[in-house]
């Protein structure tokens, strides 16, 4: 992006600090979508200046910025919209995760999306956990009733242990479908 | 007994607002109709025939999203002062579905006409 150059110290340092918020607001975004909207907002604020009013430099600039909006409230919404595009398009935990952070607002559906990467969270953690300290973790029945699917401090006689090792088999798998309906609960929420 | 009627302001400004969010893609579609217009130049055409008042930055994302969808196309002109302008037009799709909103608003209209007669 070419820096606008301003004649006025003062001019030059607002629209460098706002360009500074404006690529500080979209540094979570992919780098070919950073420099579109810091071309676009560049060349708005370019076009604005210099469209042949005259007058005070800074007065003329602060004036456009405020008719632009401050780049955290102006940018949020799309920050968050292409962040769910590249999550939908990578299917990296990390951007969904992202995404699902700028898109709290959205509702329910991104809250059940939340609960359920907690879930596949907490069932590889369950994996991990198996291999430390085995014979405390696993599908637990105790007179033929479920007494707990996990870890369980708690010993009681009669209690049976059904699933051994195929337990990290299972708890695997389980984060595999939990991950595959949120993917696709992801993408009917991108749809909308 | 008269009772003195005094209109909920709130409640206008929050329906008013809704009201921009929801027609401001159809206002961007029919502008860019006419012929294609670049960022500011679009924005300034947009506060010239209505009185949304938004911030201007929320219509680049919106532009965006429109393009990411398919309804409007983009491309970077070079200009002398070494800033590019970005123009927009409609794309065949975006045309279609212009048409096709113009017949939802018309419909809408004559609706709430009748129920208002």
């Amino acid at each position: 992006m070419k820096r606008i150059i301003f004649t006025n110290p003062t001019a030059q340092k607002i629209y460098d600090d706002y360009f500074a918020r404006v690529s500080r607001g979209i540094s979570i975004l992919p780098a070919t979508d950073q420099r579109e909207l810091l071309m676009e907002l560049n060349s708005h604020v370019y076009e604005a200046t210099h469209r042949g009013i005259t007058g005070n430099e800074v007065d003329i600039l602060v004036d456009v910025l405020d008719q632009l909006g401050a780049p955290e409230m102006v940018l949020q919404p799309a920050v968050a919209y292409k962040k769910v595009q590249q999550a939908g398009r990578s299917f990296n935990p990390k951007h969904i995760l992202q995404a699902l952070y700028l898109n709290i607002a959205n509702g329910a559906g991104f809250f059940i999306i939340g609960i359920i990467y907690l879930l596949i969270l907490a069932f590889g953690s369950l994996a991990i956990i198996k291999f430390i300290s085995p014979g405390h973790t696993g599908l637990f029945l105790q007179n033929g009733r479920l007494f707990v699917f996990g870890y369980t401090s708690n010993l009681p006689e009669g209690l049976t242990e059904l699933l051994g090792n195929w337990f990290i088999a299972v708890v695997i798998l389980l984060m595999g479908v939990f991950y595959f309906l949120n993917t696709l609960l992801f993408r009917l929420l991108k749809k909308k | 007994m008269y009772y003195l009627c005094v209109m909920n302001t709130e409640f206008v400004q929050n329906w008013f607002s809704q009201v921009k969010k929801g027609t401001l893609s159809y206002i961007i579609l029919v502008i860019l109709e006419r012929k294609e217009y670049y960022g500011y130049e679009l924005v300034q055409e947009i506060k010239t025939h209505t009185s949304l008042e938004v911030a201007e930055g929320t219509l680049y994302p919106l532009l965006n999203r429109l393009k990411t969808e398919g309804i409007i196309n983009s491309k970077w002109v070079e200009q002398e002062s070494g800033i590019p302008r970005k123009y927009y037009t409609l794309t065949g799709s975006g045309r279609a579905t212009l048409a096709e909103m113009k017949g939802i608003w018309l419909a809408l209209a004559a609706a709430i006409n009748k129920i208002e007669k």
